[in-house]
């Protein structure tokens, strides 16, 4: 078997991703087709071999994850409806994208990919797996890719291909003609030959062909202004619909603030324990509205989605912080398990992250700033080879991440992290690895 | 003194990954547009892709007039952010090249190509020419980086490497690094110093983004035709020749337009209809919170 992806729907992927604040996945389109190679040996006049090619054309991406499955891996069919439409008989795989885990599917994907496979009626469904990893201090960065055959014995990998330009060198031009003396030879060229030609001496075909780009141009150009259109669309939409959740959310909190108001009116009694006290107006939002996580874990039905990280994100811009912070410390994030790293973070429970008010505990340092030492160099090979890694936690049951770690890390930044990371999404808890807790199921 | 960090905004990630990727048997390359701020991070806003003059393997070659353009470009994002934008950077890519630092990845599956390369570009009227052996992260490249530096301290250098695959485990890598250059303490040698560089999400596609990632038809378009005039304005070639040349001149174009216009046409037809719908599904959320706001 053999793949294909377009230079630019892979590129679309990775933007997505790059967008994403958790894991990303989505939709692989295109088609099937059967190419047949004939050859001849000395043992055999002919011999021909059956190729089965895969090419992908376009992607559709799931705005979140959880979005046609539960956290048992149920998919629904009706909520794969919504997301593909009239494109469901154009699947041909799925594809799904991690930071910073190995180079294999995890029990809920294999789970998902067989019962995508009955449900889209694709036996040989794909699956592609992206993974990102970097250097300790952030300098460099890997986008590792795995097309997997799952249905197939042994979890059979593909490589994928990505079609391009190729040479683009003009080495095929001719500076100068084979020296020829005949006459006759000269005679024919130039009688036949000038059927190539216009009468401005230049090649019909390159005007014909010249047509063509021209056209093509044109069209991408027009296509170009709509999107761009669609763009601005899109994002003014997207603002409103920010705005309103902010809304919501200052509402809720200001009708909290009086029944809380009204119930000390009402009941004035000697404050009880400091994790129950009002918080003070500098404390994030964050730390009441996300992670409660309960200990037996909800299981929502695919429409039930989690709010999304971005919305939580949003309400930090408007927290009542005093301060105003400098991204400056972006470039100082640390990052678990990443290359170079001296070795991996112990993962603490749920919670502790990202509820850092304006003081939090002074950081011991993060380990993770580029000793540079490429101590877990080997790591990384056996990750990209998608080796087992003693040293990890992994496990796929019951869909936990190192993701988890991140939180645990987050807890202990130094003040200046600390407010980076309040303050609002550039750099700060952004993408290239960050990952939200909620969203890093696998 | 090195900048701090690099913010690389994902559209003009898009862009490069698209550049990347659109060849692997030659290096393609562009300058970054973007502002610095006090905090010495330099943040990325578009890319401008280049042309080459020069279409041999070993050559990367930036003109006086492309520079120009380039910052005249940058005037123009100026212009619509009113923030100020300059060039500040410029990226190029590695196909077949992995770029992991020296420090990391040294057992790495794939043998590095060692080749002799002749490396020149013009910059401010000067020709700089080099001549280094390219491995993974050619000292070329630190060169090159140096000079830019000595015109902005701030100017900083990616690295796009692409089209690596590890055929043990058929896995597909594409790797980008962020670079500045130092003067070694001994002899005249430049070394590199690592930069942290991180992709900050942009959801909607910058209409500059869109307009530098349609120019590359374009610009390959260009460098057919400036190559095909040359070699069309030869007298002394005869009809058969000229049939050839003309038919090298319409196989390469048919290879730019499957290869890049169409699959680029593809794309953009559909981020237009994913938009549509993300406008719908937008639009639904909208009443749905406006009439929860209302209730409260």
């Amino acid at each position: 078997m053999a793949a294909s992806i377009s230079g630019y729907t892979f590129s679309s992927v990775c933007y997505h991703s790059a967008n994403s604040n958790s894991d990303h996945e989505g939709f692989l389109l295109g088609e099937v087709r059967h190419e047949e190679t004939v050859s001849i040996s000395d043992t055999q006049i002919s011999s021909s071999e059956l190729l089965q090619v895969v090419e992908v054309h376009n992607h559709e991406p799931c705005a979140q994850l959880f979005s046609f499955y539960d956290y048992a891996g149920q998919v629904n069919e009706e909520s794969l409806n919504r997301i593909l439409k009239d494109r469901r008989k154009n699947v041909i795989g799925w594809y799904r994208f991690r930071r910073n885990t190995q180079q294999q599917m995890s029990f809920r994907e294999q789970i998902i990919h067989k019962q995508l496979t009955q449900l889209l009626g694709v036996p040989d469904l794909v699956f592609l797996l992206f993974s990102f990893i970097s250097t300790a201090n952030n300098s460099t960065h890997a986008l590792e890719y795995v097309l997997f055959r799952p249905n197939r014995r042994y979890n059979q990998r593909v490589t994928l291909s990505i079609p391009n330009l190729g040479n683009t060198s003009q080495q095929e031009y001719k500076v100068s003609s084979v020296p020829n003396t005949s006459l006759n030879y000269a005679k024919v060229i130039k009688e036949h030959g000038a059927e190539f030609f216009d009468k401005d001496g230049v090649m019909k075909d390159i005007r014909t062909i010249f047509q063509v780009y021209g056209a093509l141009q044109d069209k991408v150009q027009s296509v170009c202004g709509e999107v761009e259109q669609s763009e601005r669309v899109k994002e003014k939409v997207q603002e409103e619909v920010n705005k309103l959740k902010q809304q919501i959310v200052l509402r809720k909190r200001k009708t909290t603030n009086e029944e809380r108001r009204l119930q000390e009116a009402q009941n004035p009694e000697p404050r009880l324990t400091p994790e129950e006290n009002t918080e003070p107006p500098e404390t994030s939002l964050l730390s009441r509205v996300a992670f409660h996580t309960p200990s037996t874990p909800e299981r929502p039905g695919p429409s039930a989605n989690p709010p999304a990280y971005a919305d939580l994100l949003s309400l930090q811009n408007d927290s009542l912080l005093p301060f105003s912070s400098s991204p400056t410390s972006a470039a100082l994030l640390p990052r678990p398990q990443a290359v170079g790293s001296p070795g991996h973070p112990s993962p603490s429970p749920l919670g502790l992250g990202l509820s850092a008010g304006p003081n939090p505990a002074p950081s011991p340092g993060t380990p993770y700033l580029g000793n540079g030492d490429g101590s877990s160099s080997d790591s990384l090979d056996r990750q990209a080879a998608g080796q087992e890694d003693d040293d990890e936690e992994e496990d796929d049951d019951d869909g936990s991440s190192e993701y988890e770690n991140l939180v645990s890390e987050v807890g202990q930044l130094p003040p200046v992290s600390a407010s980076v990371l309040l303050q609002g999404r550039p750099a700060a808890l952004s993408p290239d690895g960050d990952a939200s807790v909620r969203g890093s199921q696998t | 003194m090195a900048v701090s960090a690099v913010h690389l905004e994902s559209d003009a990630f898009l862009v490069c990954m698209n550049h990347a990727l659109s060849t692997e048997k030659e290096e393609v390359m562009g300058l970054c547009i973007g502002e610095v701020d006090t905090n010495r991070i330099v943040h990325i806003h578009s890319v401008i892709i280049l042309r080459r003059s020069d279409k041999r393997k070993d050559r990367v070659e930036i003109s006086p007039e492309q520079l120009s353009s380039a910052a005249t470009e940058a005037e123009r994002l100026a212009d619509m952010t009113g923030r100020p934008m300059r060039v500040v950077g410029w990226y190029h890519s590695h196909p077949h090249i992995t770029v992991w630092p020296s420090h990391v990845g040294k057992n790495q599956s794939t043998p590095l190509p060692h080749q002799f390369h002749n490396f020149s570009f013009h910059c401010h009227g000067k020709l700089f020419q080099l001549v280094c052996l390219r491995h993974s992260f050619s000292t070329t490249d630190v060169r090159t980086q140096a000079m830019y530096q000595m015109m902005d301290q701030g100017f900083v250098g990616l690295i796009f490497s692409c089209f690596i695959e590890d055929k043990n485990t058929k896995t597909g890598r594409v790797l980008y690094t962020c670079f500045q250059s130092v003067q070694a303490q001994k002899g005249s040698e430049y070394e590199r110093i690592e930069i942290p560089i991180h992709v900050v999400p942009h959801e909607a596609i910058g209409k500059v983004c869109l307009e530098s990632a349609v120019e590359l038809p374009r610009i390959l378009c260009q460098e057919e035709q400036d190559t095909y005039r040359k070699i069309h304005s030869l007298t002394h070639l005869d009809p058969i020749t000229k049939i050839h040349n003309g038919s090298v001149f319409t196989k390469n174009l048919c290879s730019q337009m499957s290869a890049v216009s169409g699959p680029l046409l593809q794309w953009l037809e559909d981020r237009l209809e994913q938009n549509r719908q993300s406008v719908i599904e937008l639009q639904l959320e909208k009443e749905r919170l406006t009439q929860e706001l209302a209730t409260m």
